[in-house]
């Protein structure tokens, strides 16, 4: 696990300078603590850092093949590395180090980009053939690690894991792109290729780019998700499945362990690690002072029951603050909940502990509807007919009560009203509508820029082919793994937070085998009435006390008021909330966030409407600070050897 | 009928300042009238609907019925009152 960078020239005779290289490197020294490689060729210069987990000694990056020189920068995992390596080797292709990384050169530079298909993993990474002159960028199915870049004018290409290592090489300039920002507002993440950074694009999850000779040649999916219907599986098939995908997670030259929250899919995955570890496993949770979000006897219970050594982060509101714009730094994105930040603190606790590599049970709610989203299709689709549904959506999102939402007859006609059946994105109307709470704040300059992109358009043109010959809750899976697992959990949540600490995550539930088999299950085994993730839970029932595969889920959240609004919160919230830093922003009204903030000051303001905005405009004025205003990040070099 | 009256504008008065400050900071241009349609305006979007309802349900101790969600009974400070009353004459 690494990061990675780099900068190409569409002319050759125009070289790459290396204190670029060295800021790139500074910018990305987070992911890769452990030390950095430079390579350079005629206008082209690549950088890694590295976080050592395979080959210790000697998996240093960039790997270069002779005699043609094909050089990788690569960020990730490719679990199943020593059955290819077996294959290489078996077609006379030897490998020089113990790394994945050479693994996948040596199988693109004798297969091509076929070789794609073979990798099970989680992988970012950058091909250079020098004698073509072609950058070959790659990024893995689900979207696990990120890749960005820009074309500059004249045709050359600048890369990098994150954004920053961007605007690091001094080539790029950080701008805001609103409709990256838009994004944010309507499904939670910058969806892929669009960044809120204008000018700076993202790999789209299983995508490639071809850049040759200053031109793009090919910009296509290598892979996407498939929920054309098919032959169901053996049921006995999951667990074996479920086992082989924790068995090759698990492998790694450091010791693993897990994220335990406390609800079904971590259990799980700590249950099945347990049991193919060497080594007593060990697990970390995120527990709250406030106990509406305090899940922390259901992890103990857990945690108890397998035998595992558990280490408890117990998190306040003053952590949430003080870490907060650090947050916003990993993410590069406008935030709408504070619930990145414990995790950010969480993957800083389990470093300090000395793991980092960790397993976490993301992928499951969407692949196996776990969501009350999922319900919710179902009951809106009912309720057109049956009123009887109606009484139904009051039991859904349960949680939210402790935010001030309510139920009742307005509660369900907000569902009712929120879209037609007929509309692609049905399933997300919902929480577009909910989380536009945050656009009512922007100012009209905002507003009008924005008139010609309606984000949940750009959504649905953007849709593939087959999307309309799915059932419903087959789409809104496509939708809840392309709009909120990518853009949101897997990138602010999951890879940037853990990723600031230099910990990597791995995730069994996105082993492309397992999303497969969930695909070709019946529905029932996802969703069998209203009980979500059914045949994960019949699962669990065998390898875990019966209170904890039986638990109804409690999504995670953390406090949204109190953190910025309580005695002794820190002064820079309500300076990024003034006028004068709205007004340097440009984004959101003056007058209007006064009044948010009036009513946040005197402990007014309340529910998931307020919550959201003011996460929504906090975050946007932090990451507009650090990254777009007039006292930016800079990036100095990096001033260690490689 | 004094007394009917008086009700009527503690309702009003309450609904207005329950609005005002929940919903008129988003909008500090306008000077809201009682008939004004709170959602026509954009002042009150389809979350902040379920909270007003919710927030009549709970100070006046009345149940809304799912057909009485319409704007003749939500749609204005004045809409509201006269909803309000005809509840409790109920």
């Amino acid at each position: 696990m690494c990061g990675i960078a780099g900068v190409v020239r569409a002319d050759e005779d125009v070289g790459v300078r290396e204190d670029a290289l060295r800021r790139m490197a500074r910018a990305l020294r987070h992911r890769g603590p452990d030390g950095f490689g430079l390579g350079f060729g005629p206008g082209a210069g690549f950088v890694s850092t590295r976080l050592a987990i395979f080959d210790i000694p000697g998996g240093w990056q960039p790997i270069v093949t002779e005699p043609d020189g094909s050089a990788i920068v690569y960020n990730g995992e490719v679990y199943n590395h020593p059955e290819l390596r077996a294959d290489l080797a078996a077609g006379g292709v030897d490998c020089r180090t113990l790394t994945d990384t050479e693994v996948v050169l040596r199988l693109l530079v004798r297969d091509g980009l076929d070789a794609l298909h073979r990798l099970n993993g989680q992988f970012a990474f950058a091909w250079w053939q020098p004698r073509e002159r072609r950058l070959t960028l790659v990024r893995d199915r689900f979207g696990v690690r990120p890749l960005h870049y820009a074309v500059q004018p004249d045709g050359g290409i600048v890369f990098g894991s994150e954004a920053k290592a961007l605007f690091a090489s001094g080539e790029i300039a950080a701008e805001p792109d609103l409709a990256g920002v838009d994004d944010v507002f309507t499904t939670w993440g910058p969806r892929a290729p669009v960044t809120p950074f204008r000018g700076v694009r993202q790999l789209r999850p299983g995508s490639l780019l071809v850049w040759e000779r200053g031109r793009i040649v090919a910009d296509r999916t290598w892979w996407r998700p498939d929920y054309t219907a098919r032959d169901a599986p053996p049921e006995e098939e999951l667990l074996e499945l479920m086992r082989d995908s924790v068995r090759l997670r698990l492998r790694a030259d450091v010791a693993v362990g897990t994220y335990l929250s406390g609800g079904l899919d971590s259990s799980l995955i700590t249950a099945l690690a347990r049991d193919a570890s060497e080594h007593r496993l060990r697990t970390f949770s995120v527990a709250f002072q406030d106990e509406r979000f305090d899940e922390r006897s259901h992890q103990q219970a857990v945690a108890s029951a397998l035998g595992t050594e558990h280490h408890v982060l117990d998190i306040g509101p003053a952590d949430i603050a003080d870490a907060f714009r650090d947050v916003v730094r990993h993410a590069e994105a406008p935030l709408i909940r504070t619930a990145p930040v414990p995790l950010y603190l969480l993957a800083r606790a389990t470093r300090e502990q000395g793991i980092t590599v960790v397993a976490t049970g993301e992928g499951a709610d969407e692949l196996f509807w776990g969501y009350d989203l999922f319900k919710e299709v179902v009951l809106r689709r009912r309720a057109l007919h049956d009123e009887a549904a109606l009484a139904e959506l009051d039991e859904l999102y349960p949680y939210l009560a402790a935010t001030g939402a309510r139920r009742g007859p307005a509660w369900r006609r907000f569902f009712l009203d929120a879209g037609a059946p007929d509309d692609p994105l049905f399933s997300h109307q919902t929480r577009a509508v909910s989380t536009a709470a945050v656009k009512a704040f922007y100012t009209p300059e905002v507003e009008a820029a924005l008139l010609p992109r309606d984000s949940m358009q750009a959504l649905r043109d953007d849709l593939p082919e087959a999307f309309g010959g799915w059932g419903p809750l087959e789409r809104a899976s496509y939708l809840e793994v392309r709009t909120l697992l990518e853009p949101y959990l897997l990138a602010a949540q999951g890879d940037r937070v853990a990723m600031a600490h230099g910990v990597e995550g791995r995730y069994p539930f996105l082993d492309h085998r397992v999303f497969e088999h969930a695909v070709r299950m019946a529905p029932e085994g996802k969703l069998d009435g209203m009980r979500e993730k059914a045949a994960l839970r019949d699962l669990a029932a065998a390898v875990l006390p019966a209170r904890i595969a039986d638990r109804p889920k409690q999504p995670y959240r953390a406090p949204e008021f109190v953190p910025f609004f309580a005695d002794g919160s820190p002064d820079w919230v309500e300076e990024l909330l003034s006028p004068a830093a709205l007004r340097e922003t440009g984004l959101f009204d003056e007058q209007r966030v006064a009044g948010l903030v009036r009513r946040c000051r005197s402990g007014r303001a309340s529910g998931l409407r307020e919550g959201m905005a003011l996460v929504g405009v906090l975050s946007t004025q932090a990451w507009h600070e650090i990254f777009c205003g007039p006292r930016a990040d800079r990036y100095p070099e990096e001033t260690r050897e490689p | 009928m004094k007394q009917a009256e008086d009700a009527r504008i503690e309702v009003r008065d309450e609904i207005r300042e329950f609005i005002r400050e929940n919903f008129l900071y988003m909008r500090p241009d306008l000077e809201l009238q009682d008939g004004d349609n709170l959602l026509g305006l954009g002042l009150i979007d389809s979350l902040g609907f379920v909270e007003l309802v919710e927030e009549v349900q709970a100070r006046y101790g009345i149940q809304v019925q799912d057909v009485e969600i319409t704007e003749d009974n939500f749609g204005s400070v004045d809409a509201i009152t006269g909803f309000v009353e005809r509840k409790r004459a109920t």
